[in-house]
């Protein structure tokens, strides 16, 4: 059968220099879920905003039921039957889930917008395609999930024969996934074709048919799914094999860090979390594992200095931190990975080399007589930038420049730069490609086993089992389970307590508290 | 005291409140289109200003109704020229609104020397046209209301009734036809209609035109009926009241005309007053208006803030 969409030997260079697509091949069969996937930066992006009329390919051409197509903006491509969502939302919070699907199209009667068939129109797609959305309300209002309904919604409402959905599953939770995944399958019974970009493996080889694996901005090539196993794809992806495991800790220490009956409460006084006890001793990971809200981001906070303490003693090495400011905590040898790389962990209009002294704007070495020293800063960034190898143009180009994965190297390079006695690490790889996840998870475990304490938290539950030495749950803010980790601990157990399904005994907990 | 009421009370301050309203709510109109657009347009000030000297000039030579039109292009092309610096060269909207109302100033009281040789002040020895009053004499055949209906309603500029129905028009256009969602869309999330393929560009620049336009009918009234004549800086700071006007009247054409009749209403009052309070400096008087406007501006931050919280809390 003729391929529905066919690119062939897409060029696409950008202004900076950055060849983002070089030669990429993409053949997609009417009908099929088609994956691509690759590391952040392998050009994944760049090919869909090319499909989708945003880009022009300086080379090669595009082929839509063996045609030429040329796509000048995306109101082509979707004239043309191609629709997209994408990662982040185009939605406009405020106006109801109908007006978001029919924006720009909207059925009219004269001069007026026409409500009632819009509705109509709406709820019948919904219907027809099993995306079951309430037209009525503000969107802003929807979980993140059914936003992602109405996006797909919109593309159906322009008669998208082929959609593009853009890593959908990095906002979704598990049962949302799913869910996505039987509309997605919907769609195809119903004769679309859905092109499904993402990097989680497992996911891929569920819902996909056929797999396009790009690396380096060049397709690496087309598999079945059936035909290829997780490991096997990873190494297409990084193009050599790697290690998703890590080495266990060999020694423990003392206790570095304790935290004695804490509760935190936001703002409006409403608990955040209570009860809270635990130790982390040097030289060991202890995984915070739960559903995000429920209180190991603010624990983490806390202890890092950034939220007040209602109650409760956290005590690094034996004094007690309570009264001390961040800088304080910080020349005590706490060390600090953020969750947001871009809002708390960078200043992504600075240059990397002032950002890898942001947090030691005391140190001789970098800061003399009230006067930034330029040589020393450059100097220090040149040596981590080899460390930790940060793929950039230099000491001096602004963060923000970087990729997601080399941005999260400056931060976990400034705060690993110095041996910490207390490291604080929230999703280190959130949005981070295979290889740079394989050196940032290597990254900590040095640290740990230069004596460091690390409280880890991370959405990722194999991240996490991968890493931890202990691990503790979190569940409405109390701790309501804790493990020694090993091989036989799944992530569906873990997932049995995250959800508050099933509590553990309070011995067992002690016991793997210690 | 009972002086003061019996004035508040009476037929001609509600005319003169319709009087004083008229300018702002025309411009808390455009303000609202271009701040629902997002492109926030604190020119509005310096559009009025110069499509208020156009019109008093072109009625010179010309009927009142083209004076009046030429102050809406005149306005309009200034919300394209914001427009071009905006979008185009992608200049900070606030620095050109800026520059527009700084070139206003100047550039009004230049144009004024030349047209009148020289006299830097005022148009006085222009002889200028007003915009006729709307003659409503008939109503005082009706019955009992009559006299008390005719004193309210006769004799009102013809641009107030159309300030009126503008209210009415900007409504519909905004929440009752696709163009207005557009424009709405793209002044809340102009990610969402781009990627629908609305052309968001354009969309805010017409919203700026649309603006001008609005604000030029504002100083066209100004002009030619609040006062006869221009004198130079006439606006007094109408278009910041007016813009005050938008965020008061959260962001809604309804809400900003009340808004535009409450600041109005002080602005009334600082006119009558003087005569029956000669013992405040007339200074202060006038100073009432402005005085209003940020006391509800900061009132209506207040309970804005109030209702953030009360919200985030019932969520919890």
């Amino acid at each position: 059968m003729a391929p529905l969409l066919e690119a062939i030997s897409i060029g696409k260079t950008y202004p900076g220099g950055t060849v983002a697509n070089d030669g990429v091949n993409l053949s997609v069969s009417a009908g099929e879920v088609h994956a691509v996937v690759g590391e952040n930066g392998a050009g994944k992006s760049t090919l869909m905003k090319i499909l989708f009329g945003i880009e022009q390919p300086d080379r090669g051409e595009i082929r839509l039921d063996g045609k030429v197509v040329s796509f000048a903006n995306p109101r082509e491509a979707i004239d043309n039957g191609i629709g997209m969502v994408f990662q982040h939302f185009s939605l406009v919070p405020s106006f109801s889930v109908y007006e978001n699907v029919v924006l720009g199209s909207e059925p009219r009667n004269g001069i007026k917008f026409d409500r009632r068939e819009a509705i109509e129109k709406v709820r019948a797609l919904s219907e027809k395609f099993r995306l079951a959305v309430d037209p009525l309300p503000p969107v802003g209002q929807l979980p993140v999930g059914q936003q992602q309904r109405v996006e797909i919604l919109k593309a159906l409402y322009r008669d998208a024969r082929i959609l593009i959905l853009d890593e959908p599953t990095a906002v979704l939770a598990p049962q949302e996934v799913e869910e996505l995944f039987v509309a997605v399958r919907a769609l195809v019974a119903q004769g679309r074709t859905v092109i499904f970009i993402a990097h989680k493996l497992p996911e891929v080889l569920e819902i996909s048919d056929r797999i396009t694996v790009m690396r380096g901005g060049k397709t690496v090539g087309s598999v079945n799914a059936r035909d290829v196993t997780e490991d096997s794809l990873a190494t297409m992806m990084v193009g050599r094999e790697i290690a998703l495991r890590v080495d266990r800790a060999k020694t423990r220490g003392d206790v570095a860090c304790e935290v004695k009956a804490l509760k935190l409460t936001a703002e409006s006084g409403v608990t955040i979390a209570q009860d809270l006890n635990l130790k982390v001793h040097s030289g060991e990971i202890l995984g915070l594992v739960g559903v995000e809200g429920n209180g190991q981001a603010e624990l983490l906070e806390a202890i890092a200095g950034l939220r007040p303490v209602a109650d409760g003693v956290i005590y690094l090495n034996g004094t007690s931190l309570g009264p001390k400011s961040v800088l304080e905590r910080r020349e005590q040898g706490l060390a600090s990975i953020p969750e947001d790389r871009i809002a708390r962990g960078l200043a992504t209009g600075a240059t990397i080399a002032e950002n890898l002294i942001a947090t030691r704007l005391a140190d001789k070495r970098f800061v003399r007589n009230g006067l930034l020293d330029l040589k020393a800063m450059k100097a220090n960034a040149l040596s981590l930038i080899e460390r930790f190898s940060i793929r950039s143009g230099g000491p001096g180009y602004a963060v923000g420049t970087l990729s997601g994965g080399n941005m999260q190297k400056v931060v976990v390079a400034r705060e690993l730069s110095e041996q910490p006695k207390l490291l604080l690490v929230n999703q280190p790889t959130r949005g981070v490609d295979l290889g740079a996840t394989q050196f940032i998870w290597k990254s900590l475990t040095d640290a740990r086993d230069g004596g460091a304490a690390v409280l880890l938290s991370s959405a990722d539950l194999s991240e996490l089992l991968a890493l931890s030495d202990r691990l503790v749950v979190f569940y409405r803010g109390k701790i309501v389970a804790a493990f020694v980790n090993s091989d036989d601990l799944t992530a569906e157990t873990l997932g049995t307590y995250m959800l508050g399904l099933s509590s553990q005994d309070p011995e067992a907990m002690r016991a793997a508290l210690q | 005291m009972i002086e003061l009421l019996l004035t508040v009370f009476s037929a001609t301050f509600f005319v003169t409140v319709v009087r004083t309203t008229t300018p702002l709510l025309f411009a808390a109109l455009g303000g609202l289109i271009s701040d629902l657009s997002g492109a926030l347009n604190v020119a509005l000030e310096g559009m009025m200003l110069i499509a208020a000297l156009t019109a008093v000039i072109v009625s010179v030579y010309a009927p009142w109704y083209v004076a009046v039109l030429s102050g809406v292009a005149a306005g309009a092309m200034l919300g394209a020229l914001m427009a071009f610096f905006h979008l185009r060269l992608k200049a900070d909207i606030i620095l050109v609104g800026f520059a527009v109302n700084i070139l206003a100033t100047g550039g009004t009281v230049f144009a004024l020397s030349r047209a009148t040789g020289g006299d830097k002040g005022t148009s006085i020895n222009l002889p200028s046209k007003a915009v006729p009053g709307v003659d409503l004499s008939f109503l005082e055949a009706i019955p009992a209301v009559g006299p008390t209906l005719k004193s309210l309603l006769s004799g009102h500029s013809i641009l107030s009734w159309l300030g009126v129905f503008m209210v009415f028009a900007v409504w519909y256009f905004l929440f009752r036809t696709p163009y207005g969602l557009w424009l709405r869309g793209v002044g809340e999330y102009p990610a969402a209609p781009e990627a629908a393929g609305i052309p968001v560009a354009k969309v805010r620049a017409w919203s700026l035109v649309a603006s001008g336009a609005l604000a030029g009918i504002g100083g066209a009234q100004l002009a030619m009926f609040n006062y006869i004549g221009f004198t130079r800086d006439m606006t007094a700071g109408r278009g910041f009241i007016a813009l005050g006007a938008v965020l008061l009247g959260a962001r809604h054409p309804v809400g900003a005309m009340l808004a535009a009749l409450l600041f109005g209403i002080f602005e009334a009052l600082a006119i009558v007053m003087p005569n029956l309070f000669n013992w405040i400096p007339g200074e202060m008087i006038q100073t009432i208006p402005f005085v209003v406007t940020v006391l509800a501006l900061i009132l209506f931050s207040y309970r804005a803030q109030r209702a953030r919280q009360m919200r985030t809390l019932s969520k919890i």
